[in-house]
């Protein structure tokens, strides 16, 4: 599913260069659960971003579904971005004008759906996430789990292979958090793989596979549980 | 996507009210100023004869002082002599020719209750409607006879013969005019050229003659023109019969001459003619005479003088300094947003996609702008008929193209001003935006 072979990416400021990742190198499957841990300013971050095309790495190579995507222009990683993969922030990045309708047809609408299948598609991700009697709520109506269901919903309605998780329950308390744990793994039984940064051990360790990022690189590869393990949860 | 992007585009714009009030104020004041002056400018410059413009000639006769210069572009004094315009009616190289000048006079109907009025008139030579293309709504033109001998026949315009007989037909119906008979012959249709290519001797935006009479009417009421009479000579001038035969100039006179050996052969006419009178002692200067389409006519004539287009240029840069502003609100209000630009990145939209929707925003800013824009503009016009007299009626007036030019302008200039502030938008990293909160 992605492949990542000694990865670089480097910050230029005008007074210092950062080398947020190094030679960071790492595989994961398609169907996996994987959490990331490590330290603040680590590259945990950078990492997502680059897996999911946001950002461009200074070196290396990276291979996602097989494709190297080192040499797409922005519109065709737009398009990869759009189609495969879902992203999750710590602080939910709702678009504070749009009601929850809109804001999960925002990635419907670069896809190019048409009206009747963005409806069908919203109303379906907005009942998964339990929220469609809020469907025309604008999101600081809502809690903040409940925000961060909706983030999930906009992520998951144009049913990416691929999720990327950036703290997604930093900002939330420990029953919420529990929550949106608990959905990101009905999510992943479904088959979507989940990578997903956390500072939460506890967390961290439901995943299948918890991995560490120190100084820009992957200290340790280790797998924490099997799949089988995860469905008792 | 252009729908989604103007309904993302007039959300965004509602959410903020001042600050869209404020970019399409700073646009509408722009384009209200630039478009005040720039209608000006093209009502003042419209040619009124472009249909014509390939087959008139205004025709100019160098019949000045060898030693005394002309005051104007052409070097050459505007208008002919009498004299001169009496010869050259005899040509019949043209298909039309006219020879007319300003007059007028009182008028009224015997048994009427139409109180007398002064009316201004046309003294014309009859082709007149035929080579400016007016047409007629009752009659016609009077006979060819009374451009040289005097028949009391006249000629009303439409709005003329409104007051005077209540729009009837009236030709055949007797009037006074400046104390004596005549017969109505024709009854034109409405004819307001503006400016008054045919004569910007005597005010380029002025009313158009209430009435025209006959050519051949000189000597019988001693006609003493009311538009210029310029003179160089120091002549002894003790009779009507001397004045007509006088070198001073107040003749204007037109010729229609449609095909290329027309205007060759009325060359030949004009050079014959010159070197005619200079064998009796006239025509002091070089031989020289002028044949000019309406539209050089204008540009020489210099209807919009320099200061008029020092204005446009002004209120153009006073567009630009405007289009600064928004484009400093524009970029102030995407950058704002840019946390959600990122967001939409994250979700797939690309660079391109980030671009086309806050242009479309831009736009949409333009438009408004330039709608009120339109609206200031009318009041600007409206303002400057207030505080001029007469003519201000039909130059500061917008048309359709002037309209549609006054939206155009808006939107491209906003579309401009919105350029960068778009540009700016789409190329910042998204996970910048993404990593705070
Ligand atoms: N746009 C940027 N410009 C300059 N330096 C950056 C930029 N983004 C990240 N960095 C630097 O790269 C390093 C890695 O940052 P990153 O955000 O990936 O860390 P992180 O592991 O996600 O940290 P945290 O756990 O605090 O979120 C840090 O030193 C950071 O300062
Ligand atoms: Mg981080």
């Amino acid at each position: 599913m992605l492949k990542m072979h000694n990865i670089r990416k480097s910050y230029r400021t005008d007074t210092i260069e950062t080398h947020a990742l190094r030679d960071f190198s790492l595989e994961v499957n398609e169907g996996e659960f994987v959490s990331v841990t490590g330290p603040s300013g680590s590259g945990k971050t950078t990492f997502l971003n680059i897996a999911g095309l946001l950002e461009t790495p200074t070196g290396g190579q990276y291979l996602l579904d097989g494709e190297d995507v080192s040499s797409l222009n922005d519109n065709q990683r737009s398009r990869l971005r759009n189609e495969k993969i879902g992203f999750i922030f710590q602080g939910f990045n709702l678009i504070p004008d749009l009601n929850l309708f809109d804001n999960i047809d925002v990635p419907l609408r670069y896809r190019g759906f048409n009206a009747k299948e963005r409806k069908k598609r919203i109303e379906k991700v907005l009942e998964q996430v339990g929220l469609s009697a809020r469907a025309r709520h604008l999101p600081a109506q809502l809690s903040g789990g409940q925000q961060q269901r909706v983030a999930i919903a906009r992520a998951l309605a144009g049913e990416p292979r691929f999720l990327l998780a950036d703290e997604p329950t930093g900002n939330l308390d420990s029953l919420m958090a529990r929550q949106v744990m608990e959905l990101l793994e009905f999510i992943n039984e479904w088959g979507t793989t989940i990578v997903m940064v956390t500072h939460d051990p506890d967390l961290a360790r439901r995943a299948h596979r918890n991995i560490q990022v120190v100084d820009g690189q992957v200290s340790d590869l280790q797998r924490t549980a099997a799949p089988t393990a995860v469905e008792i949860a | 996507m252009i729908g989604y992007y103007l309904s993302l585009a007039i959300r965004s714009l509602r959410s903020t009210p001042i600050l869209s009030s404020l970019m399409v104020a700073a646009i509408a004041v722009g384009v209200g100023a630039a478009m005040t002056t720039l209608t000006l400018n093209y009502m003042m410059s419209r040619n009124a004869l472009a249909e014509k413009d390939a087959v008139l000639y205004a025709v100019q006769l160098d019949s000045w002082s060898a030693t005394q210069g002309v005051d104007n572009p052409s070097e050459m004094p505007w208008q002919v002599t009498y004299q001169d315009a009496v010869s050259l009616l005899r040509s019949d190289i043209p298909t039309h020719q006219v020879a007319m000048h300003l007059w007028g006079g009182p008028i009224s109907v015997e048994g009427s209750e139409i109180r007398p009025f002064v009316a201004g008139a046309r003294v014309t030579s009859r082709d007149f409607f035929a080579l400016f293309g007016v047409d007629f709504i009752y009659g016609g033109t009077w006979s060819e006879e009374a451009d040289s001998s005097p028949l009391q026949q006249i000629v009303l315009s439409e709005e003329t013969n409104e007051k005077l007989f209540g729009g009837e037909n009236s030709v055949g119906r007797s009037l006074n005019f400046n104390g004596a008979l005549f017969t109505v012959v024709g009854v034109t249709e409405h004819w307001q050229p503006s400016p008054k290519v045919h004569d910007l001797n005597n005010g380029s935006f002025n009313n158009s003659a209430e009435v025209f009479l006959p050519f051949g009417l000189h000597r019988q009421f001693e006609i003493y023109p009311w538009g210029n009479n310029n003179g160089w000579k120091a002549e002894e001038i003790n009779s009507y019969e001397d004045r007509l035969n006088s070198d001073v100039v107040w003749l204007q006179y037109w010729v229609q001459l449609d095909s290329p050996e027309q205007v060759e052969d009325y060359r030949d006419f004009l050079t014959a003619h010159i070197r005619g009178q200079k064998a009796q002692g006239r025509f002091p200067r070089p031989l020289k005479f002028g044949l000019t389409n309406p539209s050089e006519w204008l540009q020489l004539n210099e209807v919009v003088d320099g200061d008029d287009r020092m204005l446009s240029w002004l209120s153009l840069a006073f567009l630009l300094v405007c289009l600064v502003n928004a484009v400093a609100l524009l970029l102030a209000k995407f950058l704002r947003k840019a946390p959600e630009a990122g967001v939409r990145r994250a979700l797939g939209a690309s660079r391109n996609a980030v671009f086309s929707q806050h242009l479309v925003e831009s736009g949409c800013v333009g438009l408004a702008g330039g709608l009120v824009g339109i609206l200031l503009t009318l009041g600007g016009l409206g303002l400057i008929r207030q505080l001029q007299m007469g003519y201000m009626d039909r130059v500061a007036a917008m048309d359709w193209t002037m309209m549609i030019a006054a939206i155009g302008l808006a939107v491209l200039s906003s579309l401009l001003a919105g350029l960068y502030p778009a540009w700016r938008i789409s190329r910042t990293n998204p996970s910048v935006y993404l990593k705070t909160q």
